[in-house]
């Protein structure tokens, strides 16, 4: 190792460190307290330091969000879609960032504009970013399912941004879609001790009853959606709560959410196979790596590589456990051009059911 | 950087909180670790900038004055209030969750605290010359000026520092 990645490691490790410490103070507390001093009073340097941000209790582990005039992450557009070599600005990127800023609850506005119009304080620091994992619903022979992307999201404010990318349905990949009704908004994410409480806003749609057309399945599975994706993003597992228009919500899309809702068993939920790389529309080079999680039966994990329809290459690989969500990776060979890579299980039933995932990709 | 209008007391605050109050209190996390002790710093250092803009007058001067602030109380609160002491005994309170890591999420929170506990193992200047130099950038010379010590002694406690970070977190600077 050299001095150069050294040097990038320590800045990563850095920029990491603090990357979910959220500020909450405010401009109006630094402006009260420079008024103050111009009329001669010169006791507040230390001596009211401690009651100047009483009320910003900043606990790491604590996250707070909430969506502010102005919506964080729209100055820096900095949301989009995360692939291994994919640079292209993603279309549901922007109709994250689009959003007319809603009504907020509380909102902190100056926070929000520090946090967004954030500093390239001397050698321009990129944006600091997460990669936040965020779910969406696919179709496969059981049902609706989840299937996990993993999206960028601004550091900034990553749980909401997650959350909403979820409910919105801001995915490159055309195999996954959100249940939740047009207009859905997600005006905050909360987490403490208590729990996970996401705050959600209805568009036309009411979000207490199942919408037409929606079956109870799906509707569990749109829930779980967000629990899954606001339980990753916050990093604990604790039941979500809800509310709708600053309420607490018993009922949500026909279901009874009353006391929190907790993480439903993979099986029951969770699409068999994902491919978490390359993402949808990524650019690779050959060879390159597909790594995803599986839990399908014995572990066995089947790919194919078409390219107009045609299969060009195939296999098949395990991963490394079975019964569970575990970890696969292969490693394919392609000559360049367009290709579409499909990962499924094998076809124990003989009929040609299988779950799989597909990703649109080009070999460079 | 030439900036055409002159800024008063209040717009310098208003300015500069705009562009680098959110990374100042990173900063000071780094630096106290208690994110609401970081706060209160790095408002108090606008204040003191605000008192002070007379004889700071451009924009480059007032963040200088700002970080070399930031650091310098800082240092005094954890000197004289054991702040360390206290974030320690309330997450020990708070307990985290009891759920194995969900994801790689839940990892990266335990990677972030253990940068930062082991940060708050260093000496004051290592740990300051490496939240300086990692974090915001800055060139040995900026560091030296900000710190009111040699470049040499800039250069030997950023070796001492990273050679101890690396020994405390061996694996984690492998895998970010």
């Amino acid at each position: 190792m050299n001095d150069r990645t050294d040097d990038d490691r320590m800045r990563r490790l850095l920029e990491d460190a603090v990357s979910d410490v959220t500020p909450r103070g405010r401009l109006e507390d630094i402006r009260a307290r420079t008024a103050r001093a111009r009329h001669g009073r010169r006791g507040w340097l230390w001596g009211a330091g401690a009651g100047v941000v009483a009320t910003a209790a900043t606990v790491a582990a604590v996250v707070t969000l909430t969506q502010g005039p102005g919506t964080p992450g729209s100055a820096q557009g900095g949301f989009a879609s995360n692939a291994s070599g994919s640079h292209a600005a993603s279309p549901g990127a922007q109709h994250a960032s689009g959003q007319p800023p809603a009504a907020t609850p509380q909102g902190t506005p100056t926070v929000v504009r520090s946090a967004a119009s954030q500093p390239t304080p001397s050698k321009g620091t990129p944006v600091s970013t997460l990669t936040v994992p965020v779910y969406f619903v696919g179709d496969t022979p059981h049902g609706p399912r989840l299937y996990k992307d993993n999206q960028l999201a601004p550091a900034s404010d990553p749980v909401r941004t997650a959350v909403h990318a979820a409910v919105a349905g801001n995915t490159l990949d055309p195999d996954y879609h959100s249940p939740w009704p047009a207009g859905t908004d997600v005006t905050g994410v909360t987490a403490d001790s208590s729990g996970i409480t996401v705050a959600l806003k209805s568009g036309d749609t009411s979000l207490t009853a199942r919408p037409a057309g929606m079956s109870r399945q799906t509707a569990r599975i749109a829930v779980q959606q967000v629990v899954h994706t606001a339980q990753d993003a916050v990093g604990s597992q604790a039941p979500v709560n809800f509310t709708v228009a600053g309420k607490p919500a018993s009922r949500l899309l026909g279901l009874d959410v009353s006391g929190g809702v907790k993480r439903a068993a993979d099986l029951d939920v969770e699409a068999v196979v994902w491919v978490l790389s390359p993402a949808q529309g990524a650019t690779v080079h050959s060879p390159f790596t597909v790594t995803g999680l599986a839990n399908t039966f014995e572990a066995n994990v089947v790919w194919e590589l078409e390219r107009n329809g045609h299969v060009v290459k195939q296999g098949h690989t395990t991963a490394t456990q079975a019964m569970m969500m575990a970890p696969y990776s292969f490693t394919v060979h392609a000559p360049p051009g367009q290709y579409l890579l499909v990962v499924h299980d094998s076809d124990a039933s003989g009929l040609g059911k299988v779950t799989e995932d597909t990703k649109a990709i080009t070999v460079r | 950087m030439t900036v055409t209008a002159r800024w008063n007391a209040d717009t310098a605050v208003e300015e500069l909180y705009a562009a680098h109050y959110a990374r100042l209190v990173r900063l000071a996390v780094l630096l106290v670790r208690d994110p609401e002790t970081a706060e209160e710093v790095v408002q108090d250092s606008f204040v003191a900038m605000h008192g002070r803009w007379r004889t700071l007058k451009d924009p480059d001067s007032g963040l200088a004055y700002l970080r070399q602030t930031v650091v310098n109380r800082s240092r005094s609160v954890l000197r004289h209030r054991g702040v360390q002491a206290r974030y320690v005994a309330r997450h020990r309170t708070d307990a985290v969750p009891d759920a194995p890591p969900a994801d790689h999420l839940a990892l990266a929170i335990q990677r972030r605290e253990q940068v930062l506990e082991a940060l708050r193992e260093l000496p004051d200047r290592q740990r300051e010359v490496l939240a300086l130099r990692y974090y915001l950038d800055l060139s040995e010379a900026e560091i030296a000026g900000t710190l009111g010590i040699s470049r040499g002694a800039v250069k030997s406690h950023a070796f001492r520092g990273v050679a101890a970070l690396r020994d405390r977190l061996g694996e984690h600077l492998e895998d970010l």
